[in-house]
């Protein structure tokens, strides 16, 4: 054997190797690693030794072979479209040919229509949180309710509507500010915070990811996706990145218990936007 | 009444008073050992930390009104020990972002400190924990609800706004998590009893060091934090592989072509 | 004395198929051999891996989203309530022998599927392969892309990890902003409002079934296409246009291809084994209200995520209607990226007037103009991509996430038009060195001109 042929030789008996060992890992229990490496000496022995011997063992003269214009000759073509004209008369039937066109257009068309069941109509569902009922207790994902003073100063808190804590359109922030932080409610808004704390929508407004990083010293609130953040402090007014609208505010007030309460749904659709959301 | 016994009801309820007095004015100081504490803490600030932190730790404003360095008066022990431990402070350089260092004070030091700046307001108190019997499950989940935003879900860390960051949580111990979690320092949020209390604070802890060495079943980690490194593996090691094995069997285009079109 | 075995097995074929003649044009087919032209073979290759560990994986794989309580034996997840098709996933990491090897590789083998075609992608474009008469391969090669980049994102959502599943949040909200229609489709893709009762299911039969026979059937055209027009090859000593100079199918280059075929499986089997991927047990099982830092797409998307963080907060607001924020970085520019991968090479015939048939291929060097366009949009999308990956770059090297943005969104319009002068002048030299013409016949300055068919072709 030359040395090439002796390194392909080799390489399969590597690869026989390899193979034994990989059935006598997964006998064993199997572990992650090793059968990624036996695995590779497997395949890679085998390659390697079929590409070594392709390399210096096999011929390795050039070639040359004809290669012709890829389209038919002018003359074929006329040919063939002369036949083809010749044996359909369809071209002498129009008002034939035009109703079996609309025949399958109308069936193709018909065939979409079970494309409808996929999904209900789009409708309110958008527009609305299960907190448009109004006088709903906001609850911590265990179902338990929660007072003011549940939540510390700079402390942050999702909750949802009572009864309603598997709503993906419903996860609520509470956040408390620091007295030095300057609270600005929104214009109608004044009395939407109970001792401190408001309560904003936690889905971004830019695509629907939960924005959970409140950073308590500055005020803000950072959307790990696309990096949109939101000035707490400001009616969660988007200060950077892609979102263009703030986050939702609900307005909070308590009951007779001192449980905290959502006297309605939050103050415009949450989440991200869509065509007539504002309609 | 006679006047013996008036004097004698008088004499009792002057002792009860004064017993009364001398045990509130007992329980009202505190022990005689904490009081050095406090005191040896107080020299202590004195020294390394009052340049910004003011003398009673109530912060510092230049006179061209920066602020060289901020309240810590409702930091309480948990903050404390926090900064202090993870050698955060004392910070060199007021402008510096705090980064974890090698701690500056030994434990006795640190110890004193932390009394000292407890009893400078209410503060949250040094936070028990107990990671031995926790629920590393429960940890797990309430890590992910309530710290894997900031500091992703394999407890690598994470970018924060206008270059701040959530730390890495690689080299932290449950007594600085649980101190963390309490008092929410710089812009950590604040998670106290109600939010949560000792025994998911426990569970919290006991996932954070389950994270510092987690199974890794697949083999090498990358970051764990996802496709980002993950990426830059397939495109390095597999491309790189791929496209040298196909420069190893193909051939090489002859640099000089001399072809008729 | 008998023949081989082999030889009379061939027979017995033969009397029943009788396909001789076929199989010595076959055989005697020839080749060229360049390097470059087996970019494409890695991906088909990384196609069977694909396939064949994928099917490994739907024998345990439940893509249910029935919710069950986990037990198995990763403890920090035991007594966690979960999908069945997250369950069904750390069954396979933990419990099934071969299950996590057959995972990661399948996983790897996806990313290096699409690495091997946007290299492909490269080399055809910049050899100017695409060229009359292989317009329709290459828009069936930009189908594939599509359907590959589907694929990768439904097969990985599979999964209902956190990761993941934050990721299908963002398709909802991206399929929500379409101007009229975007409402319905989102519903009707997933059944209802997010997350909806059957987006695993549905998926699953998309990842499983129906794109893998889409791509089959345009791979099998894509292959039958190259034999028909017979590959390309590169000017050099006895090559022309009419002719094709290489290596025969048998012996030599069906034991290369084969060859790599096994090298191709040795590198994604190392990578399988050795380096982890998609930890889903750390992400955790998806909850929407919940969310990681860090978090990012496979990085065949990461061109889209990094494309919606570097856009400005701008909407489109009137009367109660909105074209929402995401629909410009993902739709608008998604569409337009794809619509023109489609169309080039009849744009390039139109400016440069070029509507003759091309066997050989271009030295990029020697087309200047193409090759600087082709750098500027590479590093256009280059841009985007690590654009995505802003906040861990962030974090990584200690800088503000919102100054890398700002740096990145002038960078998307500053860097493109740079690299493509340098690239030009690069080119121009390089030919120049090595004496070689140059091909190119149109200015920069012209093309405007030339595409809205102003200026006569040559």
């Amino acid at each position: 054997m030359s040395s090439r042929e002796r390194v392909a030789a080799l390489a399969f008996a590597v690869s026989t190797i390899a193979s034994v060992a990989l059935a006598v890992v997964y006998w064993r229990g199997g572990q992650t690693q090793l059968e990624g490496v036996c695995l590779f000496l497997v395949t890679g022995g085998i390659g390697f030794g079929i590409v070594s011997w392709a390399k210096h063992a096999t011929p390795h003269d050039e070639v040359t072979e004809e290669r012709h214009s890829v389209a038919s000759s002018e003359e074929s073509f006329e040919e063939v479209a002369a036949e083809v004209e010749a044996s359909a008369t369809l071209d002498r039937r129009r008002l034939l040919v035009g109703l079996a066109g609309s025949a399958f257009a109308a069936m193709g068309a018909a065939l979409l229509f079970p494309i409808r069941s996929l999904g209900p109509r789009p409708g309110k569902d958008l527009k609305h949180t299960p907190y448009a009922g109004g006088g709903m207790r906001v609850v911590t994902e265990d179902g338990e309710t929660v007072h003011a003073n549940d939540v510390p100063v700079d402390g942050v808190l999702t909750v949802w509507p009572e009864g309603h804590t598997h709503a993906a359109d419903a996860p609520t922030l509470l956040i408390r500010t620091r007295g030095d932080q300057h609270f600005r409610p929104r214009a109608g808004r004044e009395d939407w915070t109970v001792g401190g704390i408001v309560a904003y929508s936690k889905l971004c407004t830019h695509v629907g990811c939960p924005v959970g990083l409140y950073q308590a010293e500055s005020g803000l609130l950072l959307c790990p996706c696309h990096q949109s953040t939101f000035d707490v402090l400001d009616g969660a007014r988007p200060v950077f990145g892609p979102a263009a609208r703030s986050l939702p505010q609900l307005p909070l007030a308590v009951n007779n218990e001192g449980e905290l309460i959502a006297r309605g749904d939050f103050s415009s659709p949450v989440g991200p936007g869509f065509w007539d959301r504002g309609r | 009444m006679t006047s013996a016994s008036r004097r004698d009801a008088v004499l009792a309820v002057g002792a009860a008073l004064a017993a009364t007095t001398a045990l509130l004015l007992v329980l009202a100081r505190p022990a005689v050992g904490q009081q050095d504490e406090v005191a040896r803490g107080k020299e202590l600030f004195a020294v390394g930390c009052s340049s910004c932190h003011g003398v009673n730790g109530e912060g510092v404003i230049t006179p061209d009104n920066q602020r060289r360095g901020p309240s810590i008066q409702q930091s309480g022990e948990a903050g404390a020990f926090y900064q202090l431990s993870t050698g955060r402070m004392p910070l060199a350089d007021s402008d510096d972002l705090p980064q974890r260092k090698r701690a500056v004070y030994n434990a006795d030091d640190i110890a004193a400190l932390v009394t000292y700046v407890g009893s400078l307001g209410d503060g949250p108190a040094l936070p028990k924990v107990e990671v031995a019997n926790a629920d590393v499950a429960r940890g797990g989940e309430l890590f992910r609800a309530n710290c894997a935003p900031c500091h992703s879900a394999s407890g690598a860390g994470g970018a924060l706004s206008y270059g701040r960051a959530a730390p890495s949580l690689g080299a932290a111990q449950p007594e600085q998590v649980a101190a963390a979690v309490r008092a929410g320092p710089s812009q950590m949020p604040v998670f106290d009893e109600s939010l949560l209390s000792q025994a998911e604070l426990d569970d919290v802890a006991a996932y954070v060091e389950y994270l510092r060495a987690p199974e890794d079943p697949g083999g090498l980690p990358i970051g764990r934090i996802g496709p980002v490194p993950e990426g830059f593996v397939a495109w390095f090691f597999g491309a790189g592989a791929l496209l040298a094995i196909v420069a190893w069997i193909g051939t090489r285009a002859p640099a000089r072509p001399e072809s008729r079109k | 004395m008998r023949a081989p075995v082999t030889k009379r097995l061939a027979r017995w074929l033969d009397r029943r198929l009788g396909a001789a003649d076929f199989v010595r044009s076959a055989l005697n087919k020839v080749f060229p051999d360049h390097w470059s032209f087996m970019i494409g073979e890695l991906a088909l290759y990384c196609f069977v891996v694909l396939v064949a560990t994928g099917v490994y994986l739907t024998f345990f794989f439940h893509p249910s989203a029935t919710e069950v309580v986990y037990n198995g034996s990763y403890a920090p997840l035991r007594g966690v309530r979960m999908t069945e098709a997250y369950e069904s996933a750390l069954n396979l990491s933990f419990d099934v022998r071969a299950g996590l090897v057959m995972r990661q590789i399948h996983h790897w083998a996806a990313l290096l599927f699409l690495a091997a075609i946007v290299i492909h992608l490269g080399r055809v474009f910049f050899t100017g392969a695409f060229r009359r008469p292989r317009e329709i391969n290459w828009m069936i090669g930009v189908t594939l892309l599509i359907l590959a980049i589907f694929n990768g994102f439904a097969g990985y959502s599979l999964l209902d990890d956190q990761l993941s599943g934050t990721g299908l949040r963002i398709a909802y909200s991206i399929a929500l902003s379409i101007p009229l229609v975007g409402t319905w489709l989102a519903s009707l893709l997933f059944g209802g409002e997010f997350p909806g009762p059957d987006i695993l299911t549905r998926l699953y039969i998309i990842h499983v079934l129906i794109i893998p026979a889409l791509i089959v059937a345009l791979l099998t055209v894509h292959l039958a296409i190259v034999v028909r027009h017979k590959h390309t090859q590169f000017e050099g000593p006895g090559r022309a246009e009419d002719n094709v100079v290489g290596e025969r199918l048998w012996p030599t280059y069906a034991a290369k291809a084969i060859g790599l075929f096994f090298l191709t499986a040795s590198v994604l089997c190392l990578l399988g084994g050795v380096a982890q991927i998609n930890p889903i047990w750390i992400y955790g099982p998806f909850d929407p209200a919940e969310v990681s830092s860090a978090s990012q797409p496979d990085w065949y998307m990461g061109w889209l995520d990094g494309a919606l963080r570097i856009m400005p907060g701008w909407e489109i607001r009137a009367f109660g209607y909105e074209i929402p924020n995401p629909f410009f970085p993902a739709v608008l520019l998604a569409g337009v990226t794809f619509g023109l991968l489609y169309v080039w090479p009849f744009l390039e015939a139109r400016v440069t007037g070029d509507r003759a048939e091309h066997h050989l291929c271009d030295r990029p060097r020697q087309r200047p103009v193409r090759t600087a366009l082709g750098v500027a949009t590479l590093s256009f999308y280059v841009i985007c991509f690590f654009g995505g990956a802003s906040d861990v770059l962030s974090s990584t090297f200690g800088l503000s996430v919102n100054a890398v943005l700002w740096t990145f969104r002038f960078a998307l319009f500053l860097v493109p038009p740079v690299a493509a002068a340098i690239t030009y002048r690069l080119c121009r030299e390089l030919s120049a060195r090595d004496g070689l013409p140059i091909e190119s016949r149109v200015r920069f300055r012209e093309i405007p001109a030339r595409l809205l068919g102003r200026a006569p072709s040559r």
